[in-house]
């Protein structure tokens, strides 16, 4: 049966394993010239994916002979049902997705029309939606005073975004 | 000297050089605290300022800032989990439990006193050892650099949490992330687009790490009750508290002075050293990364007692220690000063105003401390469901204004998905950030030094600062396997039982 220390070893050694054996001989092209006696680029790469490939198999290992149940700062979590599950895993897919679409959304709407999207989305999915005089209130008044803030102290340029939603403010 | 001291003093002792001070710390109290805002904008967005400021008040205001600056970066650790700088990044680890605890306010006052400390001894340190100091800078070449290093790098063990194994592991994604972008002979890796050429910055990283994976916690899991504000409840700082984390008060600030002296290390590094010392010599080490005190003071006296250690390398032998005393550099020879040996023969009653002056900030900068503390501890009554997606907006625009680069801002996001994951995993990510910081220094002086000894690793035990570090590495990775070993004994003691 696959455990929770169990699964983090794997992911852990999968991981890694991928780095060494798929990443670095792609991504990490060794010069046809090395000055000196100096190390391959690919040398230190190479070094600690070996090194964390063989932490991960070791962590299997202990998980495997029962140990890898290291203590946690974590609060501890009471049993969930399914639908608790269910909701908690959609809440997770649909911040994951407002953060996908705001770094989709800036070309597009500017930066403070997405900026405004993305804070109304983690206000709601954070569960404020009972304040929400409030959550609409921030999700306005907050990017629109940063982006006054740093546009104007630290001549920030905001993208404004092909759609030239608040022109004048980008 | 003293004379001259005296002439300073009543030299500095103005009202426009105590003014420019208070502005200075103040502003960089604010600016610290504000996640992404850094210590180096501060000084930069200032700099156009001293063009209209006699040269001491000038370099006055920009000092001033960086100091307020570093101790600001604990506010924002302490009360969001964000810290300002990687040099806060240790201040998390003990102060957002504190925080949650109701204790915010004595975080930040232990905070706020260990950062005058560390500053106050780096300021004296400045004056008397300048000289020796920056000569030990001098004789740090790429093989104690690498040593040093390799030091630092087995505070792993002292931040690593429940588990040694994932400690290192979580060193070993920090290692290998450090490596994206291009090496120190030119080489590209792992650049899988034209911005990951240049590498990954280190804030867009750290505030990734630390800040938003509690946002995403809070979303998932806000059934559990998650989303309600801190207590505001214990915020006085008790004599005994103060005197239980003295020693490491004072240790760490001669950390933060013999590491700030030596060009490139840098506030961070001498944070974790100091939390690490710290933590393998408290009695109170099981509560380090729980919320203990020591923990706070410890990393604040390093951070800030780099401060006028910085200035060491800069002001004796005219080389900037980093990117901040760079802009200093700048603002020295704008005003007609030349940093350097000549500094002290043709301007000595400018060094002197100087050394004086940055005395006064230390106290100054307990004086606003104690101002904003009060004010910023209210920070922690704010409800969580609101304050979390606030801390995200500050954090992007924060990180925007760095670069104007949508690159970073991603990164931010995806490097709060990996935060979250490894908190999923109870992987912790404080190794994960010391290896990414000191893992470029790390291989690019194991990298040197082998290219300088054309391959000969003898190289690293040819000097006497080498042999010491080897020598640390050996008994402090030795005492790590005999307190894991003794830990696995009791454990499997305790099943048997």
């Amino acid at each position: 049966m696959l455990n929770k220390a169990m699964l983090r070893g794997l992911l852990i050694a999968l991981f890694f394993g991928t780095v060494l054996f798929a990443l670095i001989p792609v991504h990490v092209p060794r010069p046809s010239f090395i000055p000196g006696f100096a190390p391959p680029p690919d040398m230190w790469p190479r070094t600690v994916s070996i090194l964390g490939l063989a932490l991960g198999l070791l962590a299997m290992a202990f998980a495997a002979l029962g140990g890898g149940n290291e203590t946690s700062d974590e609060p501890k979590r009471g049993p969930a049902s399914a639908v608790e599950w269910r909701n908690r895993l959609i809440r997770l897919a649909l911040a994951l997705a407002a953060f996908a679409g705001f770094v989709v959304l800036v070309p597009l709407l500017g930066f403070l029309a997405s900026s405004m999207l993305l804070a109304l989305a983690c206000f709601l999915l954070a569960g404020a939606s009972g304040r929400w005089v409030a959550v609409l209130a921030l999700a306005v008044l907050l990017p629109l005073g940063l982006q006054l803030f740093f546009g104007n102290v630290t001549h920030t340029p905001f993208p404004s975004g092909s759609w030239g939603i608040f022109p004048g403010l980008n | 000297m003293w004379n001259d001291l005296l002439f300073a003093f009543e030299s500095v002792a103005t009202l426009a050089n105590v003014l420019a001070m208070g502005a200075g710390i103040l502003a960089g109290v604010v600016i610290g605290a504000i996640p992404g805002m850094t210590g180096t904008m501060a000084v930069t967005l200032a700099l156009p300022f001293t063009f209209y400021l006699p040269p001491v008040t000038s370099i006055l205001l920009l000092v001033a800032l960086y100091k307020g600056s570093t101790y600001g970066a604990s506010i924002s650790a302490i009360l969001i989990k964000t810290p300002g700088t990687a040099s806060a990044a240790c201040t998390v680890l003990d102060g957002w439990p504190l925080a949650q605890k109701g204790k915010a306010g004595k975080a930040l006052n232990m905070a706020l006193i260990s950062s005058c400390i560390g500053d106050f001894l780096s300021n004296i340190s400045l004056i008397f050892l300048a000289a020796p100091l920056a000569l030990l800078a001098l004789r740090v070449g790429p093989p104690e650099y690498f040593m040093l290093m390799a030091f630092a790098l087995t505070m792993v063990a002292s931040i690593s949490g429940g588990s040694l194994l994932l400690g290192v592991v979580s060193a070993c994604f920090g290692l290998l992330l450090a490596t994206v972008g291009e090496d120190m002979y030119g080489s590209f890796r792992f650049a899988m687009t034209e911005d990951m050429k240049s590498g990954l910055s280190v804030a867009p990283v750290l505030i990734g790490l630390f800040a938003l994976p509690e946002l995403l916690r809070l979303i998932m899991f806000r059934d559990e009750n998650h989303g309600q504000a801190m207590k505001l409840g214990d915020n006085r700082l008790t004599l005994a508290e103060f005197r239980g984390s003295l020693k490491s008060i004072i240790r760490g600030s001669f950390i933060g002075v013999v590491l700030g002296a030596i060009p490139g290390i840098g506030p961070s590094a001498a944070a974790f050293f100091s939390y690490g010392e710290a933590r393998r010599s408290s009695p109170n080490s099981e509560n380090f990364g729980k919320g203990e005190l020591e923990g706070i003071a410890a990393s604040e006296s390093a951070n800030n007692g780099c401060c006028g250690a910085t200035m060491i390398p800069l002001l004796a032998l005219g080389v900037p220690g980093d990117v901040i005393t760079g802009v200093m550099l700048g603002a020295f020879m704008i005003q007609g000063l030349t940093p350097g040996p000549l500094l002290f023969q043709n301007n000595l009653n400018e060094v002197y105003m100087l050394f004086i002056g940055m005395m006064f900030s230390s106290v100054l900068l307990f004086g606003a401390g104690k101002l904003t503390v009060r004010f910023f501890s209210h920070i922690s009554s704010i409800p969580q469901v609101l304050l979390t997606p606030v801390v995200l907006m500050l954090c992007i625009y924060g990180i925007y204004s760095i670069s104007s680069s949508m690159f970073d801002v991603t990164v931010l996001l995806v490097m709060g998905v990996v935060g979250f994951i490894m908190l999923l995993l109870n992987i912790p990510p404080a190794p994960f950030l010391i290896a990414f910081i000191l893992g470029p220094m790390f291989e690019d002086n194991l990298r040197r030094a082998l290219a300088i000894s054309r391959g000969d690793p003898s190289v690293f035990f040819q000097s006497a600062i080498s042999w010491i570090f080897a020598g640390l590495i050996v008994f402090f990775v030795g005492l790590t396997i005999r307190r894991e070993w003794q830990k696995f004994r009791e454990n499997r003691a305790a099943k048997n039982a």
